[in-house]
């Protein structure tokens, strides 16, 4: 027989690394969520882990802690970002591309590195040990902001200045031309990056227990510690999922997965 | 000064310059109410500059903008009472067709007058218009431009014809003074176009309003204006109703712009008689005697008759059809002549042509040679016009000869050092060369304009600090090529801006 080559065949690699790499994980996972082990030690359905995370008081702190940190840090970032990447957007000014690095830099730099020098920062004025939840949001900011500069200074950069100049035209101020055009056409830019630190803000335990000293538990390191000191693969398995199904709750509100042309264009980055 | 309250707007010694480039330079236009304006030029004339100067989105660098007898020069564009409907029309995407046209509306402010009901005094206010004042309007607009209950539509579901229709109906809702458009039609197909042509002149016929309209298609500018404004190179070539641009054209560029024509090097000879292509013609223009002059010529106005019987003879050299006449192109000594008639020739034929009077239009013509202002730098060497030239100092005195350390030694033994001399240069049209080579030349520029004449091209070169050279030359180059030029040091004659004591 003889060998047809066709475009079809070059996703095979893809094909495969999907399967390897994404659904049997997730299969695995949703398995050992809905296991346990019984006293024979046979794994058996069960909605215990389910039952479990949701009437256990403690994993409700955990979850409500990690959503609180998550949202003050987005909100925070989002008003750090937007007038800064507004300002590099518009100012015309030939180095705004410099300065733009400069606040990128930071990704550049091994992410435990810059965690542990904001760590000896804070010990030395002071912060460590007495504001754990400032901490860790202060790390949570530091961290994330360029993943909410760029999204947003992207969305600013190609907003077509003539619709600024038709706002004027109409009759509106620098002020009204701001409320009824810039920010509702910025505003994809914004839901990207808000879904860009929202999410990771969630999980990421490294901020949390360097600059929280250890004593503030967000959910990535519950699951860290079922998966690690209980050696409990299905309660681990079970709260990822539960993550899973909030972060995927958090895009569908912030519009993440509309595929209208606006976010078609690349306005969303990931 | 006429109709002074007829005037809606005036610009007055307008000039806009952007980092030290001139893009409008002392421009002087004023527009009465009620007329349908053209602003036509090639790109870069500075017609959109001089609309968007109108609008506010551009500051004039000097001069006024009188709106009424107000100068509004330093107004944000949300200060005046003119709206614009954009090249790419600029419709809001995130807002449905209502609110697009609705924008405007929304922040306008009307004066409302009412009686106090216990003292019976009247008094005003200022008040935003009502939902339903907004929504009537909105109707009317969409109901104008044909769009009827389209209110709740996406702008990205429209075509691009009917955004247009969206973006007139978006500024005329306003009710303005003025309404701008910035070349509106420009991305719309051949048919489509000349179909807003006709809605836009019959909209501009119902509603009264002033309309200023820019574009660079010369057809568009005749069909639709009741005046039209040739812009060329930041200034206004001429302003005139579209029939008297036609057939008038003040100076080459105008001619040559609008329409098809033949431009000849010509003399006026005196007594209404004009020679140009090795004949003497009749005209109806005056001139002084022997002055040097263009004559333009319009290819419908060229008779075709039996070899032995016309003013002219020459041989045909191409014939296309176009529709309703067929173009002919006609040889005659080295002249190239455009005939339009709806008989053909065959090529090669041998034919006569006549030229009436009426068909003959003598213009001015603008640049006889080229004057620069000019400092000798070293012996021999002169800068100007942007460039450094060699050129023979020793013509400046009579009968003098440099020595060997380069100082000039007059007739009369005197030695002098002209370094630093200021004098004048003058290049004519006929000694300047372009080469695409940029170091073969002494000064480098960029072509910016281009129009045939007869038999040869006549170039304007700009260089890089706005000096313009104008000059002859038989072959064809591009708009915009950048080329360097040559002029040899025995075409540029020096003159001495003050007469020293030699």
């Amino acid at each position: 027989m003889k060998f047809h080559f066709s475009r079809k065949q070059l996703c095979i690699p893809y094909a495969v690394f999907l399967v390897c790499f994404v659904i049997l994980p997730m299969l695995l996972i949703v398995f050992y969520a809905f296991t346990a082990e019984n006293e024979t030690g046979n794994l058996t359905f069960s909605f215990n882990n389910f039952i479990g995370f949701f009437s256990s008081p403690s994993k409700w702190q955990t979850l409500g802690v990690s959503v609180t940190i998550s949202l003050i840090a987005t909100f925070f970032c989002v008003l750090i970002a937007y007038p800064l990447s507004y300002i590099l957007a518009r100012s015309g000014w030939k180095k705004s591309n410099v300065l733009l690095t400069l606040f990128i830099l930071p990704m550049w730099l091994n992410f435990v590195l810059r965690i542990t020098a904001l760590r000896e920062l804070l010990d030395m004025i002071g912060f460590l040990g007495n504001y754990d939840y400032v901490n860790t949001i202060i790390g949570m900011v530091y961290d994330f902001l360029p993943f909410m500069i760029l999204p947003i200074y992207t969305q600013l950069l190609k907003l077509d200045k003539t619709l600024l100049e038709a706002s004027k035209d109409l009759g509106a101020g620098a002020f009204t031309t701001f409320t009824k055009v810039t920010l509702p056409l910025s505003m994809p830019g914004v839901y990207s990056g808000i879904t860009m630190v929202f999410v990771p803000s969630m999980t990421n335990y490294v901020v949390s227990e360097t600059l929280g000293n250890s004593n503030i538990t967000i959910l990535g390191k519950l699951i860290e510690e079922y998966f690690s000191t209980y050696a409990n693969w299905h309660m681990g398995s079970m709260i990822s999922i539960i993550l899973l199904v909030i972060i995927f709750l958090s895009m569908l509100a912030t519009g993440g997965f509309k595929n209208d042309n606006e976010n078609s264009r690349g306005s969303n980055l990931w | 000064m006429e109709g002074n309250e007829n005037k809606i707007i005036e610009l007055i010694n307008v000039s806009k310059s952007f980092e030290n480039t001139d893009v409008i330079d002392n421009v002087n236009l004023y527009i009465r109410k009620g007329e349908f304006v053209t602003l036509l030029g090639p790109s870069g004339c500075g017609k959109t500059t001089t609309l968007r100067m109108i609008a506010g989105f551009d500051l004039p660098t000097s001069g006024q903008i009188l709106l009424n007898n107000k100068d509004i020069s330093q107004l944000p564009p949300n200060k005046r009472p003119i709206n614009t409907v954009f090249q790419r029309y600029a419709l809001f995407p995130h807002l449905n067709i209502f609110d697009n046209i609705a924008f405007g509306l929304k922040l306008k402010k009307v004066t409302n007058t009412y009686i106090n009901d216990k003292t019976g005094e009247t008094y005003e206010k200022q008040e935003k218009l009502t939902k339903s004042e907004i929504e009537q309007k909105v109707k009317k607009a969409l109901a104008l431009v044909d769009l009827e209950g389209f209110e709740k539509r996406n702008v990205a579901t429209l075509s691009g014809g009917q955004q247009q229709r969206v973006a007139i109906a978006r500024a005329i809702v306003n009710e303005p003074e003025i309404l701008l458009l910035d070349e509106p039609l420009g991305a719309l197909d051949l048919k489509m176009r000349k179909e807003m042509q006709l809605e836009l002149k019959e909209m501009h016929q119902k509603l009264g309003l002033t309309f200023i309209y820019v574009t660079h298609d010369q057809e568009e500018a005749l069909t639709m204006s009741d005046t039209i404004v040739v812009m060329a190179d930041g200034q206004i070539q001429q302003i005139g109703k579209p029939t008297d641009i036609y057939n008038e054209p003040a100076n080459a560029f105008v001619a040559d712009f609008i329409g098809e024509s033949n431009i000849f090097n010509a003399t006026y000879e005196g007594d209404r008689k004009v020679r140009f292509c090795g004949k003497v013609f009749a005209c109806e223009d005056d001139f002084a005697k022997n002055e040097p002059v263009d004559v333009v010529v319009r290819p419908e106005d060229i008779e075709m008759v039996a070899p032995d019987q016309g003013m002219l003879t020459g041989t045909v050299i191409s014939v296309v059809f176009k529709g309703i006449h067929y173009q002919i192109i006609v040889k005659v000594g080295k002249n190239e002549i455009e005939i339009q008639n709806t008989q053909s020739r065959k090529v090669g034929e041998q034919i006569g042509m006549n030229i009436y009077p009426d068909g003959i239009h003598v213009m001015k013509k603008e640049f006889t040679s080229n004057v620069f202002n000019g400092v000798i730098t070293k012996h021999n060497t002169v800068e100007f016009g942007d460039g450094e030239f060699a050129c023979d100092v020793t013509k400046l005195y009579p009968g003098s000869h440099l020595d060997e350390e380069g100082y000039l030694i007059t007739a009369k033994g005197n030695k002098l050092d002209l370094t630093g001399v200021e004098v004048t240069a003058e290049v004519g049209l006929n000694d300047i060369k372009m080469s695409d080579d940029p170091d073969e030349g002494n000064v480098r520029g960029e072509i910016i304009s281009l129009v045939y004449i007869g038999d040869h091209y006549r170039y304007t070169v700009r260089t890089e600090n706005e000096e313009d050279y104008v000059f002859a030359c038989d072959d064809l180059w591009n708009e915009n090529d950048k080329v360097s030029l040559i002029i040899p040091a025995d075409k540029i004659r020096l003159t001495l801006k003050k007469q020293e004591d030699a």
